[in-house]
């Protein structure tokens, strides 16, 4: 099977998914829940089988082209949900989930995004390409699902289900805090000065990756140290993923600089 | 003074520069930085001269953006000290609970009472506890034993860990900002270049520039020789991810450039009167050589541009130093006499442009039996290095290890605390305990109740 059969097959996966944990959402059957969760799963495996196939193919890390990265990051929002799920037992952010992955496969898809393999240019070959995308996106994905347990937490009546999604939202900022850290910050500066010289060049995409961090760091001194929780942790915890969002997507078409690969 | 270091402590005031700081940081991806005065004339009319003024043109360099930096700094640094000696006496001399209804707060918490003395239970409480890795101390207060178990009590420090990273973090900044060298060095093959501030030069083997098929530049290489008194002392081939490091420099592979002054070109020359001539010939700017035609002409190479524009007065131009539109200009000569001239174009859409023109009226008509095309052009490469050395680099690094031992330790190493009070009535032994986990509640909760319930079945 070619990688994009194999991709396509994930996305129709995703949507069945989508529609199982939109009929749990409805119906309140935790049974659709699961069948959704499952199906979710073999979604990934295959969607991991097409990353594989690319990767293969192209002979280089699968996130070197907005394609890419955005099919890698809908491949680590899944993984992140079936992980916090897995874990705190949460099947409601199944819906919301795969209805961010299905934008993402699909905006991946939309004849906007080239999806030919290019040759990678000179700067790109280093395997400081593979940590340095990979775990920061892997970090994007879990303030991802910090974002929907957020909104979630804003938009929910019952207090016991406020508090179950205030503290899901802070164990996702709890691990894609650090992973962003290491990933975008540490793992960053360390493949600037390999490739450029200098770990840091105030690059609009770097600023914006300082901005996502301060926003995250604004959002634990604030809990832990002032005790903040609820309506206000959830209203940083959005405005920080959107902060995610611009660094990943926003600065490659509104400001230009030297990250201008992706 | 009371009341400034009161200032510098608060949180709040940590809170209050992280949001100044995100938002400074935003408006330097708006204003585009460092850009030339014209730019921002045409950008923002009147408003340029104030931005510039304000140093928000260089934002991330400016004196109040590097004072919030400092003032942030001051205010890691005040909090963190603040906070960390009641957290060093935690760890080290720490407070043992000997009031047993404090511990019965506690969420989790156990009471029971055994038929056994004290020091019994003290033992087996205590062999339990080891087991699952908890450091127990012991204390007697008159009838009563208070205990207490913690493990992992470096997690309480993660957040100054994470703190002294940044700190060292800025503090290589400052130290980069100060001390570090940066020039770049433009080398032909061949070419021996000393190395700014260093007692050593740095030798161009040898450039090559290597494609894809599609055409497309997969790497830039450098053959690197580093000469010490003019002896070679290492040889590297760098490229862009393969710097060469030597002396606390480092070389790396920026960019390159063609030599232009001198390209050698490929002209064929055709005759329109006579379908079997074909005249071939390889010249330098500045050469000329015999056509061999009916008309004995001379050709010579006058110019090269590699990017050929005509420019606003219609005069020929070059664009860039990309070879995007390669023209070479040439020229005819008859018995020492100029004949016409002429531009001729590689690019093979272009090659009807080659338009010959008449040197002087007289001659008008002699040279339109001629026809050339310029088939190929050769230009020697230069190599352009970034010779870098930043102390502060190091420091960078130590900081962002101590940045991610911090996250680690914070998130990943909950510090669990038990206490209990053990005390003597009646010929048995009340156990009071109570637990704390600022972390990991639910994961402490079910080791807490293993441990209550293990005391609770034996005998």
């Amino acid at each position: 099977m070619t990688e994009s059969t194999i991709f396509l097959l994930t996305f129709i996966l995703y949507i069945i998914s989508a529609f199982f944990y939109l009929a749990f959402l409805f119906s309140k059957k935790p049974d659709r829940a699961k069948i959704g969760s499952v199906i979710a799963i073999v979604g990934l495996v295959l969607h991991t089988a097409a990353l594989i196939v690319r990767t293969v193919e192209s002979g280089h890390a699968p996130f070197t082209n907005m394609y890419e990265s955005l099919s890698f990051l809908a491949w680590a929002s899944v993984l992140a949900f079936i992980i916090i799920d897995k874990k705190f037992g949460v099947p409601k952010i199944g819906p919301y989930l795969m209805l961010i992955a299905i934008g993402l496969v699909a905006l991946a898809s939309s004849p906007l995004m080239p999806k030919d393999v290019t040759p990678l240019v000179p700067a790109l070959q280093s395997y400081w390409l593979w940590l340095h995308v990979s775990v920061t996106l892997l970090g994007e994905a879990f303030f991802a699902v910090a974002f929907i347990t957020s909104l979630m937490y804003l938009t929910a009546k019952e207090p016991e289900k406020r508090d179950r999604m205030d503290s899901v939202s802070y164990r996702c900022v709890a691990v894609g805090f650090p992973l962003f850290t290491l990933g975008g910050l540490v793992f960053g500066m360390v493949w600037a000065y390999k490739a450029w010289g200098t770990y840091w060049s105030w690059d609009p995409k770097e600023v914006w990756s300082f901005i996502t961090w301060v926003v995250f760091a604004l959002y634990l001194h604030t809990r832990i140290v002032m005790g903040w929780k609820g309506k206000r942790s959830a209203i940083i915890a959005i405005i920080g993923f959107l902060a995610a969002l611009f660094t990943y997507f926003g600065v490659n078409y509104l400001l230009s600089g030297l990250h201008s690969y992706v | 003074m009371k009341r400034i270091i009161k200032f510098f402590t608060s949180i709040k005031l940590a809170i209050v520069l992280l949001i100044i700081l995100a938002a400074a940081s935003i408006l330097g991806t708006l204003i585009p930085q460092g850009r030339s005065l014209e730019e921002y004339a045409a950008r923002y009319g009147t408003l340029s001269t104030l931005f510039i003024r304000l140093q928000l043109t260089g934002l991330y360099h400016s004196i109040w953006y590097l004072a919030l930096l400092g003032l942030f700094a001051l205010n890691i640094i005040v909090c963190t000290l603040e906070r960390l000696s009641p957290k060093w006496r935690r760890a080290t001399k720490p407070h043992l609970v000997v009031d047993p209804k404090s511990l019965l707060a506690l969420r989790a918490n156990v009471r029971l009472k055994r038929n056994a003395p004290p020091a019994d239970v003290q033992s087996e409480v205590t062999t339990l506890l080891a087991k699952a890795r908890y450091k127990v101390r012991t204390e007697r207060h008159g009838p009563r034993i208070a205990l207490l178990a913690r493990k992992r009590i470096g997690g309480i420090f993660g957040s100054d860990v994470v703190h002294l990273g940044l700190l060292i973090i800025l503090a290589g900044g400052i130290l980069s900002g100060v001390t570090s060298i940066r020039a770049n060095i433009d080398l032909s093959e061949g070419d021996v270049k000393p190395v700014p501030k260093a007692d050593f030069e740095v030798r161009l083997d040898k450039f090559t520039t290597e494609y894809y098929p599609d055409g497309s530049v997969k790497a830039w290489k450098s053959d690197l020789t580093v000469l010490e008194k003019k002896s070679p002392i290492l040889s590297k081939t760098i490229a862009v991810n393969h710097p060469l490091t030597y002396k606390g420099y480092s070389f790396y592979q920026t960019s390159y450039g063609w030599n232009w002054d001198s390209p050698s070109v490929e002209i064929w020359a055709k005759s329109k009167s006579d379908p079997a001539f074909l005249k071939k010939m390889t010249l330098k700017v500045g050469e000329r050589a015999l056509l061999e035609d009916k008309a004995q002409t001379t050709i010579a190479v006058k110019g090269f541009f590699p990017d050929f524009v005509l420019g606003e007065s219609k005069q020929p131009e070059n664009r860039s130093d990309q070879p995007n539109n390669p023209a070479a200009v040439i020229e005819g000569f008859r018995g020492g006499e100029k004949i016409f001239y002429a531009y001729i174009f590689a690019n093979p859409e272009f090659r009807d442009f080659a338009q010959m023109h008449a040197a002087n009226e007289k001659d008008k008509g002699a040279e339109t039996d001629l026809a050339f095309e310029l088939k190929k052009f050769e230009a020697g490469q230069y190599s352009v290095l970034e010779a870098a050395k930043d102390p502060g680099a190091n420091l960078i690094w130590i900081g962002c290890a101590l940045l991610m031992l911090g996250l680690g330790l914070a998130f990943y190493w909950p510090t669990w605390e038990i206490k209990a009070v053990l005390e003597e009535s009646q010929g048995k032994t009340e156990l009071i305990a109570g637990g704390i986990a600022a972390k990991s509640r639910e994961a402490f909760g079910a080791e807490f109740e293993k441990i209550a319930s293990a005391l609770r079945r034996s005998k």
